[in-house]
């Protein structure tokens, strides 16, 4: 039986894996944007923050099992995009999309090239941010003036919107899929699920675009020496 | 009515194929899709050319030959039905018309509009299928099955294995095929003893075929002449997951 691919290499197992991790990312992204609200409240109530995160000694920990599922996610999503490519290699000539009920968007047909996108952002944004400048205001790490600073330059802050509508059209998708692939699905529910989970890539989309903008309208040159 | 044709033609599985196109003249509205193929092959049959090679058997909707790709929709523009339940009122006069054959690794064309399509017959034969002897018909509520669960089960029996949910499929997957022949069976008491050797042997066996994973978008739903949905692809990964679980793996 299926010992001989191995029960998570299967076409389904595939799925699995990929909705999984995928969920445990948008769980992340949650949390993440409950956190940078918090930059409304100005320098101290941030920069506490960020502290709690920066001293629990959990946290480290957590960042090791986000690396884990993150690569996972994109090393399943990559080999499932290299098979699939190979399991029609005559493409049509004419090709059109069916149609309702069919799910399927620009935002379903760009998954690989969304998901690859925000693999280049990631790196970007953990390089500009937790291996940015090390500043430092009353012992704690001053990660206000940090953000403030890079999101002083709009070329930035067009580079961090435009990915984050990238975001939003991945999980625009993803979210529902997500469930799909695990199995869940219910007559009721589902519709409902599939409607909450476009509300969700919006209001996670929107959220990120608006503190970035916010802190450029708001700070831009204020805080530059 | 007068249609301009642009149809696949290959002479082989192994010759590089094209669009040819033609012109069907005197095309009456009320004749299907694919009597006016013959038509268009009569003609050619005619002037000694080869004749178009496409699928077809029942002409009624219920058999799962036809299959062709029309204007870039697997069995054409309409919902639920095949394309030989396609007619010709469904275009203008003067129209251009595409016609390609299903594409996928594991459907190769064999000539023309013809694919092969005996990989869905060895999923079949890998376990879509009841081994025990369940004897002559049972008496009526014999064996009680709930009124919705009957209805599921017949919903997802309905498939013809015609290959348009592969077909449509961006990854050219079987899944809804699979799991139509999958639910069908773990929905009734019949087919549930050998439920979990049954989903974890079709998957093997689809996957070992080179048809592709599966993306949520539901083209397949949305082309398949029995409007069977993605729900039976749910309820297969369930089984799977079950599966998994009963196997101790």
């Amino acid at each position: 039986m299926s010992s001989r691919t191995g029960v998570f290499s299967s076409s389904v197992g595939t799925k699995i894996v990929i909705g999984l991790t995928g969920m445990a990312l948008v769980l992340y992204l949650v949390v993440h944007i409950a956190g940078n609200a918090l930059v409304f409240f100005g320098p101290t109530v941030f920069n506490q923050y960020s502290h709690l995160l920066l001293s629990n000694p959990l946290v480290p920990l957590i960042e090791i099992g986000l690396v884990i599922i993150f690569a996972l996610h994109l090393y399943k999503t990559v080999r499932m995009f290299i098979a699939n490519q190979q399991a029609r290699p005559v493409a049509y000539v004419r090709k059109k999309y069916a149609g309702a009920p069919s799910r399927k968007t620009v935002a379903s047909s760009t998954m690989i090239v969304s998901g690859l996108w925000l693999l280049m952002f990631v790196v970007i944004h953990v390089t500009q941010f937790k291996y940015g400048a090390e500043y430092e205001v009353d012992g704690v790490r001053d990660l206000y003036r940090l953000e403030m600073e890079n999101f002083a330059n709009p070329l930035l802050v067009g580079f961090y919107v435009v990915s984050m509508l990238v975001v939003g059209s991945h999980l625009w998708h993803g979210i529902a899929s997500a469930f799909q692939s695990i199995g869940a699905d219910h007559p009721r529910w589902t519709p409902r699920l599939l409607a909450a989970s476009k509300i969700l890539a919006v209001a996670i989309a929107a959220g990120f675009v608006v503190i970035a903008v916010w802190a450029y309208v708001h700070q831009a040159g204020r805080v530059r020496p | 009515m007068r249609l301009h044709l642009k149809i696949w033609r290959q002479a082989g599985p192994d010759a590089a194929g094209r669009l040819v196109d033609y012109v069907a003249d005197r095309i009456s509205p009320d004749m299907s899709f694919l009597e006016m193929l013959d038509v268009v092959n009569e003609a050619l049959i005619r002037n000694g050319e080869d004749a178009i090679a496409f699928d077809s058997d029942c002409r009624e909707g219920i058999c799962g030959m036809c299959s062709l790709v029309v204007n870039g929709v697997p069995h054409g523009p309409d919902r639920g039905t095949t394309v030989c339940q396609l007619h010709m009122r469904r275009f203008k006069d003067g129209d251009t018309i595409t016609v390609e054959p299903w594409r996928a690794k594991a459907f190769p064309v064999m000539k023309d509009l013809v694919v092969d399509r005996s990989a869905f017959d060895r999923i079949i034969a890998a376990g879509g299928y009841i081994s025990v002897n369940v004897g002559g018909a049972p008496d009526g509520n014999a064996i009680p099955v709930p009124k919705e669960i009957a209805d599921v089960a017949m919903d997802s029996a309905a498939c013809i294995g015609c290959g348009a949910c592969v077909a449509a499929c961006k990854n050219a997957s079987a899944h809804l095929f699979m799991s139509a022949k999958i639910s069908q069976l773990a929905l009734l008491p019949q087919g549930r003893a050998e439920r979990y050797r049954r989903v974890l042997s079709m998957i093997d066996q689809a996957d070992a075929e080179g048809f592709g994973s599966c993306s949520n978008e539901g083209e397949c739903e949305a082309v398949c002449p029995k409007e069977i949905p993605i729900s039976n692809i749910a309820r297969m990964t369930r089984e799977y997951v079950k599966a998994l679980w009963a196997a101790g793996r």
